[in-house]
Formats: structure tokens, C-alpha cells, sequence
């Protein structure tokens, strides 16, 4: 029995033995090929080596180096020219710049603009249309789908648009205001100053003398002709024919009435002399019961006010 | 400053259209009469009713549709809203330039002494009350009651 197994086993051993030198002897002979190969190649490759320096000086002497060179050139004014963040931002901007590029260039998106560009040819020869032909265009399917087509577009854009308004820097906006000021014509009346009832501007005519009374001009409807020529008597003076009493109030007002018409060159009407002393438009018709925005400006010696309020 | 006292002018105006801008017209040539020593009184009858009438008074409209001035086209003018988006142009514009707003000119024109009346007529036809009016319309009178009140006044109708 045990003579029987050690045979067996010996004649495994001997194939796996066999199977062995076999597999040394594909070694042997891949790594003879190998040398061979190298032994083949080294002429080759020290033919291509010439040849590729020879390529190699060719195209010094035709001038792809000095081109390379002046490239480097080129890359350096690049960089001299853009910021680090600039290059940031390009290169951010490469990957959206190629997602266009090759949705512009699908074979369909490419069909759809070879059409149109055929219609552009031939633009000459479209018949004019009105609002009726437009209308009657829009019946057709193509023309119903080209408009869907637009209308996309338009939100796309149009979302685009306001995306890109509101990421826009302030720089642009401040100029753009400053643009609209420009223009800005220059007005007698103070607009800065909050809630100025001057509806209409004053007119420019000039200024004629009725009568003079004690040395003083007056106009036709009563006023003095020159605010510098008045003083307070003639003020009261002035009241007195109109037979108005001048009190503590009355003077207030007066006084407002004189200073306003100092500063802005316009007489105030009622609406701006109760804005400004306080009082309701009852109370100042109380206190000068007939026009009461002429009566004061009378009084104060100031042209009759202009508005119409 | 003569001696001589002229005869004491008195106008009397109708309003008879509800449009803000047709409703100025009346308020500021009122106002303006006032401040020229003349007496005033206005009439509000038809539409015009809406400018004193306490739920209308703060929200008047524009017209477009039907307006010659109007450069927008009545197909867009027509659409629901136009009117009061209109009427808030306008009324942003007069705020710029310091015109009272109708309510506040009401009440101007009352302290400033001018009489504001409604129709009476007017009032039945529009199921309106004099509770249902603001608090400076003096009376609600007749046709025949107008003239009787604007007896030598110049008579306006807007």
C-alpha cells in the first residue's frame, strides 16, 4: 500500500517537474527576445534619434522655435496684462464658455441656424407686412412654434438679465446716476427744500409802475415794485388801506412772507405760508380775509405770488 | 388802490365727471377764485358725486379708454388696472409738485370759504345719503336750488 502511494506521488512530483522546466523554458526564450529586440532596435533607434535631430534643426532653421519663443512672449504680456483673479475667473468662465460652444454646435441646434441664415439670405425678397399680415402669420404652425421658440428665449433671457443686474457691481449704477443728473436744468426755486408748494414758476415779465405813492413805485394790482424800496411803515401803511390791523401774527407771517421771497425769488402761496407759520388755511383767511397770499405779499412788498394754488 | 370798490365777482362751478383729472379742474379754479377774492361754490352732481363721496373720495380714477390725450393704445388702456395705476402716476406726480390730494383740497377749500353742494337727483340715482358724503359738502339741493344760490355768479360746468 504505502509503495503504491509513494509511486503516485512520484509521478506527480515528476509532471509538476515537467510542467515546471517547460515554463523555464518560455522564460528563457522571452528573454532571449527580448535581447534580441533590444540588439534589433538600438540601430533603429539611433537612426530615428538622428533623424529626429535632424527633424529638430529643420524646424529651428524654419523658425517654429523662434515662433515658440515669441509665444512665451505672449504668455508673459498675458500675464503681466490679467490679475491672478482675472485667470480665476476665466478659467471658471472656459467651462461655461465650452458648454456653449457645444450646445450652439448640436447637429440640430447647427440645422436650425443653417435655416435661418438661408432665410437672411434671401431677406430681400420678403414682402413687407402690416399688423393684419402679422396676425394672419401667426395661424400658420411653424410661425406658432417659432414664437413658442421666442417666447422661451426671451424668459431665458430676460431671467438672465435681471440675474445679472443684480450682481452687477454698484460702480455702474453710480455712473448711470450721475449720467441722469446731468441734465438737470437749473430753476429759480430751491428743490431742495422739502415740500415746496411752487406749482408754477414765476414769470419773468418786467416789472411796470402804475403809481408811486410818497416816492414809492406800485404796480397795477397793488404791489411794490421794488422789494428793497419797503420798509415796516410802509408795511403798515399799505394795511391801513386795507384795513387790516397788522398784530403779532399777522407781522410773523409778513416777515416769512418777505424772507421766502429773499431766498427763492417766489412769493409763497397760501399753501406755503401755512406750512410754514403753522396756521390753517382758516386762521390766514381770518387774518386777511380777502386773497391772502396777495394781501401778504402787498404788505411785504413782494411781487404777487404765481400758481395756481 | 383806488377808492372805487369793484362789485364782488362770485363763479359757480358744476362738476359733473368723476375722473381725478376731472376733477382738479374744479378744485383748483376754486381754490384759485378764492385766492382772488372770489366767491365760489361748487356743484357736484353725476359722477362728479364721487369726488365728495366718503368710500370714493381717496381712490378716483383716471380715464383712458376714450381719452384723446391718452397715447396709450385703448386695447391695453381697457386691461383691469390700468386706470388706477394711472390715477397713482398722477397722483405721484402732483405729490412731486405739492398739489393736495383731493380729500386735503376738500378740506382747503372749505376753511379757504367755498360752498360744495350735491345733486340731489344725483344722490337718488346713486342710492347715495348725506351720511354717505364727506363732512364739508354744505347741502344737498336741486337743480332749481343752484340757480337760486349762484344768483350773479359766472357759471362753470366741467
Amino acid at each position: 500500500m504505502a509503495t503504491a502511494m509513494d509511486l503516485g506521488t512520484a509521478n506527480a512530483i515528476l509532471t509538476k517537474l515537467d510542467l515546471l522546466s517547460v515554463e523555464i523554458a518560455r522564460i528563457g526564450e522571452r528573454q532571449r527576445q527580448t535581447e534580441e529586440l533590444i540588439e534589433e532596435f538600438t540601430p533603429i533607434l539611433k537612426e530615428v534619434m538622428a533623424t529626429a535631430t535632424d527633424r529638430l534643426d529643420h524646424f529651428e532653421k524654419k523658425g517654429y522655435f523662434a515662433f515658440g519663443k515669441e509665444a512665451l512672449g505672449l504668455v508673459d504680456r498675458v500675464v503681466e496684462g490679467f490679475s491672478p483673479d482675472d485667470v480665476r475667473q476665466l478659467g471658471d468662465a472656459v467651462v461655461s464658455i465650452l458648454d456653449t460652444v457645444r450646445a450652439l454646435t448640436q447637429p440640430d441646434v447647427l440645422a436650425i441656424a443653417g435655416e435661418v441664415s438661408q432665410v437672411l439670405v434671401r431677406a430681400d425678397e420678403a414682402k413687407p407686412i402690416g399688423i393684419v399680415g402679422m396676425m394672419r402669420a401667426t395661424r400658420n404652425d411653424d410661425v406658432q412654434r417659432g414664437m413658442a421658440v421666442m417666447m422661451e428665449l426671451l424668459k431665458h433671457v430676460g431671467r438672465a438679465a435681471s440675474a445679472a443686474s443684480k450682481s452687477k457691481k454698484p460702480r455702474a449704477v453710480v455712473r448711470q446716476s450721475a449720467r441722469l443728473a446731468l441734465p438737470a436744468a437749473p430753476t429759480k426755486v430751491d428743490r431742495s427744500a422739502p415740500k415746496r408748494a411752487a406749482v408754477c414758476t414765476p414769470r419773468n415779465e418786467p416789472v411796470v409802475a402804475a403809481t408811486v405813492i410818497d416816492g414809492v413805485a406800485f404796480t397795477a394790482d397793488g404791489h411794490v415794485v421794488d422789494p428793497n424800496a419797503w420798509t415796516r411803515e410802509l408795511g403798515e401803511k399799505i394795511a391801513k388801506t386795507q384795513g387790516l390791523p397788522l398784530g403779532e401774527v399777522q407781522w410773523k407771517i409778513i416777515e416769512f412772507a418777505r424772507k421766502e421771497f429773499l431766498e427763492t425769488k417766489a412769493s409763497p402761496n397760501i399753501r406755503r405760508i401755512t406750512q410754514a407759520v403753522g396756521l390753517s388755511t382758516k386762521e390766514i383767511y381770518l387774518l386777511f380775509p380777502k386773497a391772502p397770499a396777495r394781501t401778504v405779499a402787498k404788505i411785504a412788498g413782494i411781487p404777487k405770488p404765481a400758481g395756481c394754488l | 388802490m383806488d377808492a372805487i370798490a369793484p362789485t364782488q365777482r362770485k363763479v359757480a362751478l358744476i362738476c359733473s365727471h368723476g375722473g381725478l383729472d376731472e376733477v382738479y379742474p374744479s378744485l383748483i379754479l376754486a381754490n384759485a377764485a378764492r385766492q382772488s377774492d372770489i366767491e365760489a361754490m361748487i356743484f357736484f352732481t353725476f359722477w362728479g358725486l364721487d369726488a365728495i363721496t366718503e368710500n370714493k373720495i381717496d381712490a378716483l380714477h383716471v380715464n383712458l379708454a376714450g381719452n384723446a390725450s391718452n397715447t396709450m393704445p385703448t386695447v391695453i388702456a381697457g386691461l383691469p388696472g390700468m386706470e388706477s395705476l394711472a390715477a397713482s402716476m398722477m397722483g405721484k406726480q402732483m405729490r412731486e409738485l405739492d398739489i393736495p390730494g383731493v380729500r386735503e383740497m376738500m378740506g382747503i377749500l372749505d376753511e379757504s370759504g367755498v360752498e360744495l353742494y350735491a345733486c340731489e337727483l344725483a344722490m337718488k340715482m346713486f342710492k347715495r345719503e348725506k351720511k354717505d358724503l364727506i363732512p364739508q359738502v354744505k347741502d344737498v339741493i336741486t337743480a332749481g336750488d343752484f340757480y337760486d344760490l349762484s344768483v350773479g355768479a359766472q357759471i362753470i360746468f366741467t
